[in-house]
C-alpha cells in the first residue's frame, strides 16, 4: 500500500516536472512572435531598437501599424493571395476527387500503370520545371496574370493519393446498389460518394492551402508587377529593400502577415494538424 | 418461393450492372482528364525540356547546341560547390538537431496526462508561419547588436556572434531559424506515430519490470524506426530545396559573402538574374538526380504500396 502511494507520487512530480519543461520550451519557441508584436508597437523602433528588449514597449503606438495600412500594399497582397489560393484550392482539389475516385473504384485499361504515373510525380520538385514553365507560360503571354500560379495547381500527386486511399475505405456496394438504381458514373460519383468525402475534402482543401498560400520561388519568378504580389512576395521584396532598417515597421507587417493564418489555425488546429500527420504519415 | 425469384431477379440485375461497366470503361477517363492535362503539360514537358536545355547554351530567346558544356561548367564552378556545401551543411545540422530534440518533446508530451493538445497547438505554431514571414523576424532576433538572442547571450555572459552579418556564423542562423521552424512538423509526426504503438507492449513491459527509461530505449524507440527514416528522408529533401528562407535573409547570392546561397539559390541567381537558362537547367537536374535518389529510398522505407 505504502509502496503503491509512493509509485504514485513520484509519478505525479515527474508529469509536474515534465509539464514544467514543456512549458518552457514552448514559451522558448513563441518568444519571436511576442517580440514581433512588441516591437511593432513601439513607435520609436524604425530609429532605435528597443534595447535591452522589453515586453511592453516603452512608446506604445499603434503608428507603425497604421503605416503598414495605409498605402494599401498589405491589402492588395492579401487580395492577391486570396484569389490565387482559392482558385488553386478549388481545380487541385477538384481534379484530385475526380482522379482518386476513378483509381479507386474504377476499372479501366492502364490503371495501374497511370497510377504509377501519379505517384512518379511527386518525386519531381519545382526546380528543374521552374525554366521551362517560365518559358511556357511567356510564350503564351501569361507571365505576370495569375494563370501561372493557378494552373499548375491541377495537378497535385498527393492529394489524388490520399482521395483514392479515402475511397478506397467506402464500400464498393454502394456503387452497386446506386447503379442498380439506373444511375450513371458521374451520378453515383456525385450523389453517392461525393457528399461522404466531407473529411477527406476538408484534409485536401487544407494542405492546398498551406501549399498556396506559402508558395514562394514559383510566384516569385514569374510575377514582376509590385500591383499582383501575393502576401510572401510582398513581405520579401519589403524586406530586402530595407534590410534591417526600419525595426518597427517590420515588425508590424510580419505582425499583420502572420496574425490572420494564426487565427485561422487557432480555430482549425484539430483539423490541420489531422491533416499534417495524414500526409506525413501516408506511408502506413 | 417468391424470395427465391426475388434472389434471381436481384442476381440478374448485378449481372447487367456488370456487363454494363464493361461498355463504361471508356468513361473512367473522363475522370482522369484534369489531371493528366495538368501531369502532361506541368510535369512531362517541363522535365523533358530542362534536359534538353540542359545541352544547349540559351537565353530564352537564342539557343545554340552546346553538349555537355553545361554540365562541365556548373560541375567545375567553385559558385555551385559552395551552394552545394551550404545546402549540405545547414540540411545536416537542421536534421540531426530537430529529430532528436522533436523526438524527445513529442515523447515527454505523450507522457503528459494535462494539456497535451494545448502543447501541441503551441509547438506547431512556428510551422504555420510562412517561412518568408519567419525569416523576416529572425533578421531581427539574431540581430547582432539589437537582436533578442544576442540580448540573452550577453546577459548571461555568453560570446554574442555576429549571425548573419558574418559569413562564418551566418549558417548557423539559418539553422536555428529551420530548427525553430521545423520542430512543430517532427513533434506533429512522432506523436502520430508513437500513438499508434500498442499499449499492451508496455504494460507487458510493466509487469516484467522495465522503468520508463528502459521502456523508452527499448519499446519506443525501436517501434518509431520507420518515423525517423521518414523524417529523416522528407527533411532531407526539403534541405536540398532549400530557398525561401535564405532568399529572404541573403538575396539571390545569399549574402554574406555567399555564406547562405543554397543550390535553389544558385539555379534562381543564374537562370533568373543572369537568364543563363542552359546553365541553370545543368544545374536543376543534378540537383534533381540528388533529389530523386532520396525520394527513392522514401518510398522503399516508408512503405508506399502502388
Amino acid at each position: 500500500m505504502k509502496a503503491g502511494l509512493s509509485y504514485k507520487k513520484r509519478e505525479q512530480i515527474a508529469g509536474g516536472f515534465n509539464f514544467v519543461i514543456l512549458l518552457l520550451f514552448g514559451l522558448l519557441l513563441i518568444t519571436p512572435f511576442v517580440w514581433m508584436v512588441s516591437v511593432g508597437f513601439d513607435r520609436t523602433a524604425n530609429v532605435t531598437m528597443p534595447f535591452p528588449p522589453k515586453l511592453i514597449p516603452k512608446h506604445l503606438s499603434s503608428f507603425n501599424f497604421g503605416i503598414v495600412f495605409e498605402n494599401g500594399s498589405l491589402i492588395k497582397a492579401y487580395l492577391n493571395s486570396a484569389i490565387v489560393t482559392v482558385s488553386s484550392v478549388f481545380i487541385g482539389v477538384s481534379a484530385s476527387l475526380l482522379a482518386g475516385y476513378a483509381f479507386s473504384k474504377g476499372r479501366f485499361k492502364g490503371k495501374k500503370v497511370l497510377f504509377v504515373v501519379v505517384l512518379c510525380t511527386l518525386m519531381i520538385p519545382m526546380e528543374p520545371r521552374l525554366i521551362p514553365l517560365y518559358k511556357l507560360f511567356n510564350s503564351v503571354h501569361l507571365l505576370n496574370t495569375f494563370w501561372p500560379l493557378v494552373l499548375p495547381s491541377l495537378i497535385s500527386g498527393m492529394l489524388i493519393f490520399l482521395c483514392k486511399q479515402f475511397f478506397d475505405q467506402l464500400p464498393d456496394t454502394l456503387r452497386e446498389a446506386s447503379q442498380i438504381d439506373g444511375a450513371g458514373e458521374f451520378t453515383t460519383f456525385f450523389r453517392i460518394y461525393l457528399p461522404l468525402a466531407g473529411p477527406i475534402v476538408a484534409t485536401m482543401i487544407i494542405l492546398a492551402f498551406i501549399w498556396s498560400w506559402n508558395d514562394f520561388m514559383w510566384p516569385l519568378v514569374v510575377l514582376n508587377d509590385k500591383e499582383l504580389q501575393t502576401v510572401p512576395l510582398y513581405l520579401a521584396s519589403f524586406s530586402l529593400e530595407n534590410g534591417t532598417s526600419l525595426g518597427g515597421l517590420t515588425m508590424a507587417l510580419a505582425t499583420m502577415s502572420v496574425l490572420p493564418i494564426v487565427i485561422l489555425y487557432l480555430f482549425l488546429q484539430k483539423y490541420i494538424i489531422q491533416s499534417i500527420a495524414l500526409s506525413g504519415v501516408k506511408g502506413e | 418461393m417468391a424470395n427465391n425469384s426475388i434472389e434471381l431477379n436481384v442476381q440478374m440485375e448485378v449481372e447487367k450492372v456488370r456487363n454494363k461497366r464493361k461498355d463504361w470503361g471508356l468513361k473512367w477517363y473522363v475522370f482522369l482528364i484534369p489531371s493528366f492535362l495538368g501531369i502532361l503539360l506541368f510535369m512531362v514537358y517541363p522535365i523533358f525540356e530542362s534536359l534538353r536545355l540542359s545541352f544547349y547554351q540559351s537565353n530564352g530567346t537564342v539557343e545554340h547546341f552546346i553538349g555537355l558544356a553545361n554540365f562541365k561548367s556548373v560541375l567545375s564552378s567553385n559558385s555551385f560547390w559552395n551552394a552545394v556545401w551550404n545546402t549540405f551543411f545547414i540540411g545536416i545540422f537542421q536534421i540531426i538537431i530537430t529529430i532528436p530534440l522533436g523526438f524527445i518533446f513529442a515523447s515527454i508530451i505523450n507522457s503528459t496526462k494535462r494539456g497535451q493538445n494545448f502543447f501541441k497547438v503551441l509547438y506547431f505554431l512556428p510551422n504555420v508561419t510562412s517561412i518568408v514571414a519567419a525569416a523576416m523576424i529572425f533578421a531581427f532576433v539574431l540581430h547582432p547588436e539589437m537582436g533578442i538572442v544576442n540580448y540573452v547571450l550577453h546577459a548571461i555572459g555568453l560570446p554574442a556572434p555576429g549571425w548573419l552579418s558574418d559569413p562564418s556564423t551566418s549558417k548557423w542562423a539559418v539553422i536555428i531559424l529551420a530548427v525553430w521552424h521545423w520542430i512543430g512538423f517532427v513533434i506533429i509526426i512522432c506523436l502520430a506515430n508513437l500513438q499508434a504503438i500498442p499499449s499492451e507492449m508496455y504494460e507487458a513491459a510493466k509487469i516484467d519490470g522495465a522503468s520508463g527509461l528502459q521502456q523508452w530505449f527499448f519499446i519506443t524507440i525501436p517501434n518509431m524506426a520507420g518515423t525517423f527514416a521518414f523524417l529523416l528522408i522528407t527533411g532531407w529533401i526539403g534541405a536540398l530545396q532549400r530557398f525561401n528562407e535564405v532568399y529572404v535573409l541573403g538575396g539571390p547570392n545569399g549574402s554574406p559573402a555567399r555564406s547562405i546561397q543554397t543550390m535553389g539559390a544558385f539555379i534562381y541567381e543564374r537562370g533568373f538574374t543572369g537568364f543563363e537558362f542552359g546553365i541553370a537547367s545543368a544545374a536543376t537536374y543534378i540537383m534533381f538526380i540528388l533529389i530523386l535518389v532520396f525520394t527513392f529510398i522514401n518510398l522503399k522505407v516508408s512503405k508506399m504500396k502502388i
